[in-house]
């Protein structure tokens, strides 16, 4: 019997699963980061709410990268929905921790899926991943850098003013 | 035509000549391409059986509208529980196929 499988599709069908499980969770991502641009802009830190903006846009074109391989290598994409995102929150502070958390969870989330590669030799989707990994490491390393202007500032009065100003530069 | 999996009600083949799978719902049998056995897979593998006995479905029918749109069938529960053991047994045997027809 021809593998026909093989012949149409380059990734393992589990893996093209738990890809399609990744897409929600960056477009769960990426509307969170959204509501908290808002949240900022509404508490008039500018500087955050760009930062949070940014980092939406960022999250959808990680989930349109792997739209995009599922497509390519013979898979289905399915357009994800999104539900239960965090609109309210009790400050700056707290925002960046669940940010932090949230990049956290992409990251195991990415490590999962290269073991689940490695355990049915798709070295494919492994390869493609690799940059994802990397990716992450430097996402929760950015939000680490903001917690730590409130470890060094503060977060009362002006503190959260220097704080905002100074969020442009964690990426660097 | 060659049989890949059979459940109670429903059956699966694979047609090396054609590169494509038929599924026989034992009153209709529906040619699929791969990319239509992805969809068709992603359909069933979405319906939640818990949702027959816990009052979500209260009809406990489930509605599955193969091919864009070409076919549509309409199932009970029992015929959902035995679809999804179609899917999953239609799979595993196509996997089995992928690793002994890889070379070695």
């Amino acid at each position: 019997m021809k593998d026909l499988v093989r012949q149409k599709l380059s990734i393992h069908v589990e893996i093209m699963d738990l890809l399609n499980k990744q897409i929600q969770k960056e477009a769960h991502s990426s509307s969170a980061y959204l509501a908290m641009a808002s949240w900022c802009d509404h508490n008039a830190l500018t500087n955050s709410a760009k930062f949070f903006y940014d980092q939406s846009l960022e999250e959808r074109e990680h989930m349109l990268k792997i739209f995009k391989f599922i497509n390519d290598n013979g898979g289905t994409a399915y357009s994800p929905e999104v539900q239960g995102i965090e609109h309210d929150y009790n400050s700056l502070q707290e925002i960046f921790e669940v940010a932090l958390d949230q990049e956290i969870t992409i990251t195991k989330s990415i490590h999962n899926i290269v073991y689940k590669c490695r355990k049915v030799q798709d070295l494919n989707t492994e390869n493609f991943l690799l940059w994802f990994v990397t990716e992450q490491a430097e996402e929760e390393q950015t939000m680490r850098r903001a917690l730590e202007l409130f470890d060094l500032m503060g977060t009362e009065g002006l503190a959260l003013k220097f704080i905002d100003e100074r969020i442009p530069q964690i990426r660097e | 035509m060659k049989l890949l999996f059979t459940s109670k009600y429903f059956s699966s083949y694979q047609y090396d000549k054609g590169r494509c799978f038929y599924v026989d719902f034992y009153r209709k049998t529906v040619k699929l391409s791969f990319c239509q056995l992805l969809a068709f897979r992603q359909q069933v593998k979405k319906i939640n059986p818990e949702n027959h006995f816990n009052g979500e479905n209260k009809s406990g029918i489930e509605i599955l509208m193969l091919c864009n749109r070409e076919h549509i069938f309409i199932l009970d529960t029992l015929e959902i529980l035995d679809l999804q053991e179609l899917v999953n047994g239609t799979f595993g045997m196509l996997e089995l196929n992928s690793l002994l027809s890889a070379p070695a």
